[in-house]
């Protein structure tokens, strides 16, 4: 096995219980931390989404004044995507990527935990804002510039805000470069990057993007800091400054932070395809060909968010974004091909795959709409745009979220999940996420702005903007029964044993849950799928 | 809200410039609609015939690749998004031309919470505030916008003409349109804008050019 050394120092007793977990530097500990942090706050910022529809539900303000509105939409938006996409993917990666390489631990375990404790100390921070006299951040999560500056909104809640994302930021940079070390230096004997699980050739690329485009972020919130507390007049035009500036920085952070939090779950569909179809991934290397191109591209199409600025080359950005849904659509292929001729098997985690390719599909045409510039000029900034992106977020790394729980849970507790309500879940959901979000595309076209309160009567949104919000509780109740299947499950499901799917990565070669350290002995690795070729006795590549 | 998912769904644009868009949007729609239909049929194709048969233990056939087929799919979309693209940046140049001989120009500020519109070569001006939005009076025909703001980023949004364009502080960026009748169009402020955003609206009323003519005498012989 590869690098022992540091872990085997362990030997004094391990301290059990709370403080177990507090002092814990096990990989799948804090893995297990990041996830249950991170789903914490996809249920407050889904609060915030559940308060925003019963707001918009009909006109007029019923149940909260501006001022609430402009914060809950800040926060949620904040929230869902660095305090509960982001380190969820950390979770994920965290818990699997030392499993998948076939690794007893990440290789700075310690490290590990401080990245875990500072975004967890982070998010706090952010969402601290809401005990502040003037409330919590009310600019968007986009943070906008000269909006977010102290003369426009003054406050301590704006700077809890960014003093909490940078923790954020650095926890994610740190985070990114512990995996990327244990990925380079910790691999299996035989484990070459052609015989890498798809899913981790996905982080190898996720990573690399939170490297390149988080210190980015971190650095524009440091220059939003001066600005609002020390006069630093980066963006204030006033002083020479420039409010685009913000743009560019936030949106050369923000495009590849949307890859962030849905290439490792391409990663996560592309390992549960195969083994529910019971066939090998089709087209390898033009898969980890897609995820490398759909990374460079990645960086080259920020401004396709500044159409309407006027101010950017547009051509440019938008043949760029353009480009990046043929990597994406290959990867669509690759899926169809797998299935193709399979013998599918539709367990939980399966269904969820199958409601992540339809919603991402649609989320993935509605983009390049918007890539085009006259086409953005309509739509930009209205509903069509919440539209596009929730298909994208919620139809693609939601619903691939619950295919990984699913597919996981078992692996991680050793208890199987429940049949039963996993499909009641995966229906509501499907049913309630299409109810709230497709009228959206409507709403948008015929002129409703994003980030409003209440709009006119006369404009004839209610009936849709009704339908939504009923939508929206659709989707609170599938949630609930995922909750309360997951208590159940973990009281009294069915033993998992080593492996219940029949699966194909080096995670289904150990116990469930895994020991410490992961594994006694690991099979010979002659393909991407090692556990498959030991089970069929297969001894060569392909 | 003349919902129809067949047809395409945007609202018609008044303007010259929004049909383009309007027209590109639908080539947009039945192109996407094609995707759309091919890979979900085929998503449900595999679901529904390729599901196991249930006792079936044996491995179906264990393929893995092959390239010409790979390099199809990767060379249409490319083929798709080229034309995609190219339609776009030549509708793009037709929206961001400037148009010749403007029958008005008019000088545009966002501040929070209202717009303030002044009539270039006159002394009128025309201010609304969130409890008295501002209604202004336009001629039909070619018409500039030069747009800008007092504080915050805004954006200029009359949701008939389709295309919006920010108002940045420092800066004046322009909208030009075309419009073709008369008419009464709403606008709104798009780019969020700190507490009242959502109670920026404006009304542009396109009127004859006579008729434009006699109000712009009126509102001069105000002042
Ligand atoms: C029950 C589920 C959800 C509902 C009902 C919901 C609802 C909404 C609504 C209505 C808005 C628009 C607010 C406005 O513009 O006035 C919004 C914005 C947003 N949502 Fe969600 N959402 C949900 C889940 C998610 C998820 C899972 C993500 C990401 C992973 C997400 C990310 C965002 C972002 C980034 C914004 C933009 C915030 C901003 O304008 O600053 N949402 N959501
Ligand atoms: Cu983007
Ligand atoms: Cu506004």
């Amino acid at each position: 096995m590869a690098t022992l050394d540091h872990a085997l120092a362990h030997t004094a007793p391990r301290p059990t219980g709370v403080v177990g977990w507090i002092t814990t530097v096990d990989h799948k500990r804090i893995g297990i931390l990041y996830m249950i942090t991170a789903v914490v706050f996809f249920i407050a910022s889904g609060i915030l989404a559940l308060l925003m529809r019963a707001e918009l539900a009909q006109p007029g303000l019923q149940i909260m004044d501006e001022s609430t509105y402009n914060q809950a939409f800040t926060i949620h938006g904040t929230g869902m995507m660095l305090l509960f996409a982001t380190p969820l993917v950390a979770g994920f990666a965290n818990y699997f990527v030392p499993l998948h390489v076939g690794a007893p631990d990440v290789a700075f375990p310690r490290l590990n935990a401080l990245t875990y404790w500072l975004y967890a100390l982070g998010g706090l921070v952010v969402f601290s804002g809401f005990l502040t006299a003037s409330g919590a951040a009310s600019f968007g999560w986009t943070g906008y510039a000269p909006l977010s500056d102290s003369t426009y909104t003054p406050g301590a809640g704006v700077d809890l805000w960014i003093i909490g994302l940078i923790l954020v930021g650095f926890s994610s940079i740190l985070g990114a470069v512990n995996l990327m070390a244990t990925i380079f230096g910790m691999r299996a004997p035989g484990m070459t990057m052609f015989r890498l699980p798809i899913f981790i050739w996905n982080m190898i690329v996720t990573l690399a993007l939170i490297m390149f485009s988080f210190p980015v972020l971190t650095a524009a919130l440091a220059a939003l800091f001066i600005d609002r507390n020390f006069g630093g007049g980066f963006f204030d035009p006033a002083q020479g400054g420039d409010p685009i500036l913000w743009q560019h920085l936030f949106w050369f952070f923000g495009h590849p932070e949307v890859y962030v939090v849905i290439l490792p779950f391409f990663g996560v569909v592309t390992e549960i395809i195969p083994v529910f179809s019971r066939k090998p991934l089709f087209g390898y290397r033009g898969f980890v060909f897609a995820t490398l191109l759909i990374g460079a591209y990645s960086f080259t199409v920020w401004a396709h968010h500044m159409f309407t600025t006027g101010s950017v080359d547009n051509p440019f950005f938008s043949a760029m974004t353009m480009l990046i849904a043929v990597p994406t659509g290959v990867k669509f292929f690759s899926w169809i091909a797998t299935m193709w001729r399979g013998k599918l098997r539709f367990q939980t985690p399966m269904l969820f795959t199958m409601g992540f390719l339809f919603m991402f599909l649609i989320g993935g045409i509605t983009g390049i709409f918007v890539a085009s510039p006259p086409i953005d000029l309509a739509v930009h900034d209205t509903y069509y745009v919440v539209a596009h992106m929730h298909y994208v977020l919620f139809g693609g790394t939601v619903f691939a979220m619950f295919a990984a729980f699913y597919y996981w849970i078992p692996k991680m507790s050793g208890r199987m999940m429940g049949e039963r309500l996993g499909k009641l879940h995966f229906w509501l959901m499907l049913l309630g996420f299409n109810v709230t979000f497709f009228p959206m595309h409507q709403l948008g076209l015929d002129g409703m702005q994003r980030r409003i309160p209440d709009y006119l009567p006369e404009r004839g949104f209610d009936t849709l903007n009704a339908l939504s919000t009923v939508g929206s509780a659709i989707v609170a109740m599938s949630i609930l029964v995922f909750i309360s299947n997951f208590l159940l499950s973990m009281k009294k499901g069915a033993p998992a044993g080593d492996d219940p799917w029949g699966g194909n990565t080096l995670e289904w070669a150990t116990t469930s849950p895994p020991p410490h350290h992961n594994f006694r002995s690991l099979p010979p690795i002659v393909s991407e799928r090692p556990v498959f070729d030991a089970r069929h006795g297969v001894h060569g590549d392909g | 809200m003349a919902t129809s998912l067949l047809g395409s769904c945007t609202p018609r644009a008044v303007t010259a410039q929004g049909r383009d868009v309007n027209t590109l949007y639908d080539i947009f729609f039945w192109i996407a609609a094609g995707v759309f239909v091919i890979t979900a049929g085929l998503i449900a194709w595999s679901i529904i015939r390729y599901r196991a048969k249930p006792g079936d233990e044996d491995l179906p056939k264990q393929f893995r690749h092959n390239l010409k087929l790979e390099i199809t799919w990767f060379a249409i979309p490319q083929a798709i998004v080229i034309v995609l693209f190219v339609l776009s940046a030549l509708t793009l140049t037709d929206v961001n031309e400037r148009v010749p001989e403007p029958a008005a120009t008019v000088n545009v500020t966002a501040y929070q919470w209202g717009w303030r519109f002044a009539y270039e070569g006159t002394d009128v001006e025309v201010v609304g505030t969130p409890q008295q939005p501002a209604e202004i009076l336009v001629p039909t025909g070619n018409l500039a916008f030069l747009l800008t703001s007092a504080d915050v980023v805004h954006a200029f949004y009359v949701p008939k003409f389709l295309i919006k364009r920010d108002t940045i502080p420092g800066r004046t960026t322009r909208l030009d349109v075309a419009v073709e009748a008369p008419g009464t169009f709403d606008g709104e402020c798009a780019e969020f804008c700190g507490l009242l955003h959502h109670r920026m609206p404006f009304t542009i009323e396109a009127v004859s050019p006579d008729q434009f003519q006699s109000w712009l005498d009126d509102m001069s012989a105000e002042i």
